[in-house]
């Protein structure tokens, strides 16, 4: 009796396929980031939108265009640098930030002096302990990778004198889904580890509420000129899914090995019960 | 100090910009996703290229820092060592090399081979804190599951509502 629930599920599995833009993973302990995301989404814009991106807004272009301003340094290299951005895309960032479902972000900022002593302990403790804040990373299934480092000289090249006040944090992810979403579970499920690495920065106004996070970090993101990424059409979800598939499949074969064509059907159809979820 | 994760491993170089070369430099590497070079580099997971104008400052900075020079940035998430990956990058994306590293400052001229390794070994930043979603698969891994996860989904849908034999008739020819 239940064989035509199965056909209708496993129907619907195969409209799934072409729908893998998915930002959440239903294995998953932490709180959707889709669902976050969606929450904090409504509240910047109930709070006036302060984290809009994208030509609409004027927002982010604005801020650098304040930067540069403040910082003295409005060059013609890097008034260049900001109209070469490259097309804001339906995924809130760059075009050149963009292969495939693939995004990258690359942030800059300065940190103070405290940030010399307290990020080498936190990278130190993040490398080799097993931490609340990596576990609930690795969960956050919309990161492929990311890293932190901290840059305190530039390599001597012979070029002019670059001697530095302060250290510079220098982020970088490589994840998928779209760039308000990305940074709204970031605020969100990792609350105390933005703390935790960008608390040392200048500027850094706490990842709550998200509006102002939001334009902190337009303001301090650096475009790419190019980016790649070997498999851009799949997200973080199916890789871990095929990953796990693989894993299921194997065992599928070792067990279904001898046994009768009825009993080889019915664990087939056993199999694709249990990984409904990752196809 | 954590450039790897599981096998992977995250590599990150700064490199200074000669002074009138970054309208070209960067010109040419926006046209680099036209012809995906780093495709040839099969154990790259992830790559960029970008073009740092100047230290981002904040207003409530004491002191503004400011570089003397533009900064390219290459970022490369890859399988496997960095020397043997280097290695692979001075060979398969020479063409590109001239072009990109060889704009910068300290260069060697040939900017391929064992020299460009040099080159990029002595600028090499070090990361702080490097996490990655699946450490221990490789390119070819995830490719490959990729596609069994595809081919599965559609053998599923393909045999419903085969006789038992037949389905595993069809299984044992599809995998």
């Amino acid at each position: 009796m239940a064989e035509p629930e199965r056909i209708l599920v496993l129907t619907q599995v195969n409209g799934n396929e072409h729908d893998m833009a998915s930002t959440t993973r239903t294995t998953s302990a932490a709180r959707p980031p889709a669902a976050a995301a969606s929450a904090a989404a409504k509240r910047a814009k109930s709070a006036g939108g302060a984290g809009t991106r994208g030509r609409t807004s004027g927002t982010p272009r604005a801020a650098r265009r304040t930067r540069v301003s403040a910082s003295g340094h409005d060059s013609p290299a890097a008034k260049a640098a900001a109209r070469s951005d490259g097309a804001d895309t339906t995924l809130g960032t760059a075009s050149r930030n963009v292969d495939g479902k693939a995004i990258a972000i690359t942030v800059f900022s300065t940190v103070k002096w405290p940030g010399r002593v307290w990020l080498p302990a936190v990278f130190f403790v993040g490398s080799h302990i097993p931490t609340p804040f990596a576990r609930t990373l690795s969960r956050l299934s919309f990161i492929h990778f990311a890293r932190w480092t901290l840059v305190r000289e530039m390599p001597d090249n012979g070029q002019q004198d670059e001697s530095l006040h302060y250290p510079h944090l220098y982020f970088e992810s490589n994840f998928n889904g779209g760039w308000q979403e990305y940074i709204d579970a970031f605020s969100h499920i990792l609350t105390t580890g933005m703390k935790i690495f960008w608390g040392t920065s200048y500027g850094f106004p706490q990842p709550l509420p998200t509006g102002p996070f939001k334009v902190y970090i337009q303001r301090n993101e650096i475009p790419a000129s190019h980016f790649h990424s070997a498999y851009p059409q799949a997200t973080t979800t199916m890789i871990l899914s095929g990953l796990e598939l693989q894993e299921k499949l194997e065992r599928f074969d070792e067990v279904s090995a001898d046994l009768s064509d009825e009993a080889f059907a019915e664990c087939w159809r056993d199999l694709l019960t249990d990984v409904q979820g990752l196809l | 100090m954590s450039n790897t994760s599981g096998q992977a491993y995250a590599f990150l170089s700064m490199t200074p910009i000669k002074a009138g070369e970054d309208v070209r430099l960067r010109a040419y590497i926006e046209g680099l996703a036209r012809t995906r070079p780093f495709d040839r580099l099969r154990r790259t997971h992830f790559a960029r290229l970008v073009i740092l104008p100047d230290w981002v400052n904040d207003p409530s900075q004491p002191k503004a820092d400011h570089l003397t020079s533009q900064y390219l940035i290459f970022s490369a998430t890859f399988d496997g060592p960095r020397d043997s990956y280097l290695d692979e990058l001075g060979k398969r994306l020479a063409p590109e090399a001239k072009e990109i590293w060889g704009r910068c400052v300290g260069c060697p001229p040939s900017a391929r081979g064992a020299p460009l390794k040099r080159y990029l070994l002595h600028n090499q930043i070090d990361i702080g804190f490097f996490v990655a979603a699946y450490p221990d698969a490789t390119v070819e891994t995830v490719k490959r599951v990729l596609a069994q996860r595809k081919q599965l989904a559609d053998f599923a849908v393909r045999t419903q509502g085969l006789e038992a034999s037949e389905l595993r008739h069809a299984y044992q020819q599809e995998f």
